[in-house]
This record gives C-alpha cells, structure tokens and sequence, in this order.
C-alpha cells in the first residue's frame, strides 16, 4: 500500500513553461528515497507539487498524508526573536485554532522532540545563534511535531558539521524504522547508495528505483551533465555547488 | 515632582488628550513590530503619506476624519499597488511617483479653496484638540487592531519567519502579508487624528524598533512595543504642556528618543 | 499670470533651471533608483529651512546643512546594525519633521509661512536663489559628463564599474552629493515635501518609453520644462505654493503614459 503514488507529473510556476514532467514513483511505508539532480533540476519544484504549492500541475499525485517539510535552511530569518523551542512549536500551528494556546501535550511533544534531536540544552536559545547544523536539526524537529507519515527534507545535510549530520543520519534511520516515508533532495551520490530508492531529476525523470541498480554511470550523466566528475578506478563523484548553511 | 505630572493631567482637554495617545500606541507598538519585522517600513510611511487627500476632502466637507483617512487609504493602496507593479521603473520610484502625487493633491486640495482646510492639523495631529467621539473611534480602531492581531499570531509568525515552509505549516505567506498591510492601514486612520499623516509612523516605528533591540521573544516585544509607545505619549504630553511644543511632534520626538536610548545598550542579537 | 511681474520671471527661470537638474540627474535618479532617496533628503531639509531665517543665513545653507545630517544618520544607523535601513530612513525623516515642526512652532506665529516651506512659494525667489539653482545644474553637467559611464555601469554591471577604477569608487558618493544638492536647490520653490515632484516625476514618466540615457535625459527636460511653467501657472490662479501644482501635474501625465504605453 503506497504511502505517497505519483503518476505522469508535469508543472512548473507558469503555463506553458513545465520545470518538470515525466515524473513517476510511489513509495511505501519505511522507505527513504533520495531526490537527485543538479541545481535547478527540479527537486525543490517536485517538493512544491507535492505539497500543493506548484501554480502548474498536472498528473496525479496521491498522498496518504499531507508531508512536513523541512526547507533548505537558509532561508528562514535568522534575525527573528525567537528560540529554538519556539521554532519546534510551530510544528504544532495547524493544529492549534487561532484563539487557543498551543496545548500542553504539544509542548511536551516539542520538547521531547528537540530532545531527540540532540538540543534540549538549547531550547531557549536564540534559534539565529545556533550553528548551521543545528538549526538544521531544530527545523527537522519541528517538521517530526508535525506526526506526518511523509517527510520531504530539502538538502537537509549540506554545509552540515559532521557532528550533527552524523544525528540526523542517525535520525533518518529511526523514522524509517517507524514506518515513516522520507523524501530527501541531496547532492550526495554515495549517500544516496545506503537508502532505498533514488529519483534522479534534470527536468525530467531520468529514472526511478533501487540504488544498485539504478545509479548507472549513463544514468548519472543524464542526471548531471557537466557537473559529473568521474574519478578514476571506476568511482564516481559529483562536483556541484553547495548552498552553505 | 509628582505635581509635575499629575498638574497637567487634571484638565479634561489633556486627559482626552492622554487616552487618545495610549489607545492609539497599544495598536501601534504591536503593529509596527509586525511591520519591522516584514521589513515593511516603506509601506507603512507610503500610506501614511499618500492618504492626505482623503483627510482633506473629509476636513473640507464636515465629514469625520475616519471616513476621509479610510478612503484615504484605499485609494493610496490602490495607486501604491499598481504604480509599484511597473517593472519598467521598478521598485520604488512608481511608489514615489503614487506618493508625491497623492500627497500633493491633498496639499493643492487644502490650499485653494478660501477658506482653506487646517493642513496643519491633518499632517501633524491636533492631539489637543481631539474629542470624546475621537478617542471612542480610535480606542474601536485600536480595539480591531489588537484583538485581529492576536487571533493572527501564529500565522504572522510563520509568513515572516520562514516563508518557504509556511504553506505546510499552515499559514499562506501572501495572505498574511496582506492582512498585515490591511491592518496597518487601520492602525494608520486610527493615529492620523491625534498624531497627524506625517507623524503617525514615528508611533509605529520607533517603539517597536525599540522594543526588539531589548528583547528576544516575540510576544515580550510585542507588548514591550506597547509599553514604550505610551510611554511616549505620556513623556510627549509632558513635554507638551510644561514647554509649550506642539504635542504630536513631542510625542514622536519622544518616542524616537527612546528607540535612540536603546541603541545605547550594548549589542546584543538584535531583529529590528 | 501677469509675464511682466519680477517675481514670476524669476519663478519661470527657476523652473527652467530645476527642468535642466530633472533631465540631468532626474535621469539618474530614476535609473538608479534613488526615489526614496531623493524624498528622504528634500523632506530632512525642513528644520534647516525653519531656522534659515531667524538665523539670517541663506535657507540653502541650512537646509544643506539639515539634508546632510540626516544622511549621515541614516548611514550610521544602518552601520550599527540594530535597524534596518528601511526603518532607519523612515526613522530619521520623522525625527527630522518633528524637529521641524517643533522649532517652527517656536519661531513663526502664522501657519502659512511654514506651507512655504514644505510646499514651496511663488514669490521670494531671490536673484541669489537662481544663480545658486544655476551653479547646482553647471556642476550636475560636469559631473554627468565625466561619471556618466561609472554611473551606468554601477547600477547595471559592478563588475565594470570595478574594472573602471578608482572613478568608480568615488561615482556614487558623488551622485547622492549632486543629488543633495539639487534637492536643496530646489526647496524654496517647490517646497521640502515635494522635491520628487520636479526631481522624479518627469524622469520617471520618460523612462516609460525613452530607450536610452541621453533620450531620457534631454526628454525629462523638456517635460519637466512644461509641467514647471504650467505648474506655476496653476499655482498662481489657485494662490497656492507650486510643489503641489507641479506634483499633481506630473502625476496626472504620468498616470496617462503609463496607462497609454501599457495598452499599446
């Protein structure tokens, strides 16, 4: 029973113009799958049609549940007053109606969960003033407040300290484990070799399925153009432009 | 000392004078930590400004002021919108060709006729002058304000804090940018009586920029904003009566001294 | 409008000189996008106007003055980080109008006198007043001769601006001067709160369908040239100061433009 289907999704933010189409998959409980591409590709915009949020889009997308979704996290305001905990809490919004306070268990929830993220010494923290790695883990907080079967993480690891890639890594594993779908955009060739499916995106859907078999030399140079860099004895590497955090 | 402040607060003239200016900061100390922190200070000058012409027409015809500043408004964000939509000019110099264009069509309204409209009064506030019916429509304005500001909260947060994952969390970006607009519109016609178009922003403004150099959780400034804004007024009133300076300018001199006296303290995270 | 009258021959070369500053800088104005600018520097004027006379020294001289310390503070509010820029000009102009108003309240009995000076006024242009006006447009020409490519190219391509060297460096300083001082110029006859009306509104109407720099710029003269002296005419039949005639004017031709080129 699959927790996210896609089917011929095409779309892009005006008519006539698709950033995307030909984009096929679906997904069960337990499963990560990495979303490969090169800058620009299209892994931010198939997030966006997933969420609703694509102005264009045709297809057929069927969710079991509506995704969280974790941003690429330069770009929240680091200058905001508010603290990590805060930010954890926003998990909880929709939620919440407007004239109530967030409930007690969703604070208790929140905290728990910057707890499992490694920061509960944190949480009063200026969320601006936390290191890039660790804003990255208390965004990933907030989207775990949200309960969602589905979660699309958007190049969640780079730029990432190795302290707290190696947690979210770590954290991936037991999301998976219960039963939870993750999406994530990611450079990171290798990595996505340990998960369990991989999209790879330039446009269009070069391909869809197990690592193993699917990352052929062919198919990453349809995925990446120019930006692939093969080194020699057979490996492969991907040099593209990080975002820093 | 205490008859200092207390003496001038015994009349009623003051004491109108005195409830205008507090109800109309409670409003816009929250507001302008809003519009701070959308990084929408431009707007709330442009409204202010653009809006003259709507007081005027009211001020000429006998009609009340909240009437003429509300149309004021939506025609100054009308004109706002389209002349900033222009991308031939870009950003803002179709906004400053709306504002200067409004603003002196409120200026050529008041001046020509024989008996001209008090321009005076409407760009920089009869505070003094304000009566009972003036304060009862400001303190309903302020009152709309508040209770939609608190009703609002969490969206607003989210829109401003980290626009690209609002819409899963559950708050549209551009909705509630509007909305945020919407109300500093209100908040605007509910100052322009006491404070006068030119002056109004100084209470949106400077309290709030005050407020965040202080504090680092967002409902503390949000109130905090509310504190500093009439506390101004009440300084401004002072200054007022026992120096004999116009009261709008006192207050907003005042409030602006405050924001000054925050940026004396020593750095800290600061989000204004 | 009585053409024999000292006062309106003066106000008519007045407006011709300021046509000259709006083709010359309006151009750069609206190209660099420095609207708000421009706005910002005419209104901080006002107290330097407010003690001009009391003081007995040319209002130019403090207005000038007061344009300067504003720009100053806007500058190094943003230096200090603790507020933002756009906050920090609105800030400094409030500051600046509450000031005036306050010495104003001081210094004159009459209302009217202080319309003059944020509206402008028809009458009291001195022969000093124009050749100051004429100085301003002499040195804005000189200047656009010789930064005229540095001015381009730091709005449209940085890159080129660097490799343009240390002109460059010193281009943009020198346009916010030139800038400044035109608004000072152009305060006694249009008045603090209306500079934008002579300064931006006829350059951004041409911008609407001028391609090119020069075009703009001998364009915006012309128009401004036109709205100036119908301006004043207006201002004289409705015994008001010219800022508001003119800005109204202007609006109107540029609303017309807009909607006139945006249909074709």
């Amino acid at each position: 029973m699959a927790v996210i289907r896609v089917e011929r999704l095409a779309g892009g933010y005006a008519p006539g113009t698709d950033a995307i189409t030909d984009v096929g998959f679906a997904l069960e409980d337990g499963t990560i799958a990495a979303v490969l591409g090169p800058n620009g590709g299209g892994k931010t915009t198939l997030f966006r049609a997933l969420l609703g949020e694509l102005p264009v889009r045709r297809g057929a997308v069927e969710l079991a549940a509506r995704p969280a979704y974790v941003p690429q996290t330069d770009r929240t305001r680091h200058d905001f007053p508010i603290s990590a905990l805060d930010v954890v809490l926003m998990g909880a919004y929709s939620r919440t109606p407007a004239w109530r306070r967030v409930a007690r268990a969703d604070r208790d929830a929140a905290k728990a969960t910057l707890e499992r993220v490694g920061l509960a010494d944190r949480a009063r923290r200026h969320f601006g003033s936390l290191s890039g790695g660790q804003r990255q883990r208390v965004l990933i907080a907030r989207a775990l407040l949200q309960d969602s079967r589905v979660i699309l993480l958007d190049e969640p690891l780079s730029g990432v300290d190795t302290t707290s890639a190696a947690r979210i890594e770590e954290l991936f594993a037991q999301l998976r484990a219960e039963g939870r779908v993750l999406l994530v955009a990611t450079h990171d060739v290798e990595q996505a070799r340990r998960w369990d499916r991989v999209i790879c995106l330039h446009g269009r859907q070069i391909a869809f399925g197990a690592p193993a078999a699917t990352l052929t030399t062919d198919v990453l140079r349809h995925t990446y153009g120019d930006e692939l860099v093969i080194l020699p004895g057979g490996e492969q590497a991907i040099a593209v432009e990080h975002h820093a955090h | 000392m205490l008859d200092w402040l207390l003496d001038p607060f015994s009349g009623s003239l003051m004491q109108r004078a005195l409830l205008e200016v507090l109800v109309v900061a409670v409003a816009c100390g929250p507001i302008g930590v809003w519009v701070l922190l959308y990084r929408q200070s431009y707007a709330a000058e442009s409204i202010s400004h653009a809006m003259l012409p709507g007081l005027v027409v009211a001020s000429l015809a006998g009609a009340s002021l909240v009437l003429g500043a509300t149309a004021g408004v939506l025609v100054a964000a009308v004109a706002i919108a389209l002349a900033g939509r222009d991308e031939r000019l870009g950003g803002d110099v179709g906004v400053a060709v709306a504002i200067s264009a409004l603003f002196g069509l409120g200026a050529l309204l008041a001046l020509s006729p024989d008996v001209p409209a008090r321009l005076g009064e409407l760009l920089f506030g009869d505070l003094l002058g304000v009566t009972a019916r003036d304060v009862i429509e400001a303190a309903v304005l302020a009152a709309v304000v508040t209770l939609a500001l608190v009703l609002a909260h969490r969206r607003l947060a989210l829109s401003a804090f980290d626009r690209a994952a609002a819409p899963s969390l559950g708050a549209r970006p551009g909705r509630w940018e509007l909305a945020l607009l919407a109300l500093l519109a209100i908040c605007t016609v509910a100052a322009v009586r006491g404070m006068g178009n030119l002056l109004a922003v100084a209470l949106i403004l400077a309290p709030a920029a005050a407020a965040l150099n202080l504090v680092s959780r967002l409902p503390v400034a949000l109130a905090l904003a509310a504190v500093l804004g009439a506390l101004a007024g009440v300084l401004g009133l002072l200054a007022s009566y026992h120096w004999h300076v116009a009261a709008g300018a006192a207050v907003a001199l005042a409030a602006i001294a405050l924001f000054a006296l925050t940026l004396v303290l020593p750095r800290r995270d600061t989000f204004a | 409008m009585p053409l024999d009258a000292p006062f309106i021959q003066r106000a008519i070369v007045e407006a011709l000189l300021l046509a000259g500053l709006a083709g010359v800088l309006g151009s750069w104005i609206v190209l660099r996008r420095f609207a708000f600018f421009t706005h910002g520097v005419g209104t901080a004027a006002f107290p330097g106007l407010v003690v001009a006379a009391p003081a007995g020294v040319a209002p130019q001289l403090t207005g000038l003055a007061a344009a300067l310390l504003y720009a100053g503070s806007v500058e190094w509010l943003g230096r200090t980080r603790r507020v933002a820029t756009d906050a920090a000009t609105g800030l400094a102009l409030v500051a600046a109008l509450a000031i005036g108003v306050i010495l104003a309240s001081d210094v004159f009995e009459s209302p009217a006198s202080v319309d003059r000076l944020l509206f402008g006024s028809l009458i009291g242009l001195s022969d000093r007043d124009l050749w100051l006006t004429a100085g301003v447009l002499a040195a804005a020409l000189v200047l656009d001769l010789g930064l005229r490519r540095a001015w381009l190219a730091q709005g449209f391509d940085p890159g080129t601006a660097r490799a343009l060297g240390v002109r460059a460096a010193i281009a943009d300083p020198l346009l916010l001067l030139a800038i400044v001082l035109a608004c000072v110029v152009a305060l006694d006859a249009v008045g603090a709160l209306l500079v934008t009306a002579v300064l931006v509104i006829p350059a951004a109407t041409v911008r609407l369908v001028a391609p090119s720099v020069p075009t703009l710029q001998a364009g915006t003269a012309a128009l401004a040239a036109v709205e100036g002296v119908v301006g004043l005419w207006l201002a004289y039949e409705l015994n008001i100061g010219p800022g508001p005639a003119i800005a109204v004017l202007g609006g109107t031709v540029f609303a017309v433009v807009a909607v006139v080129t945006r249909w074709r």
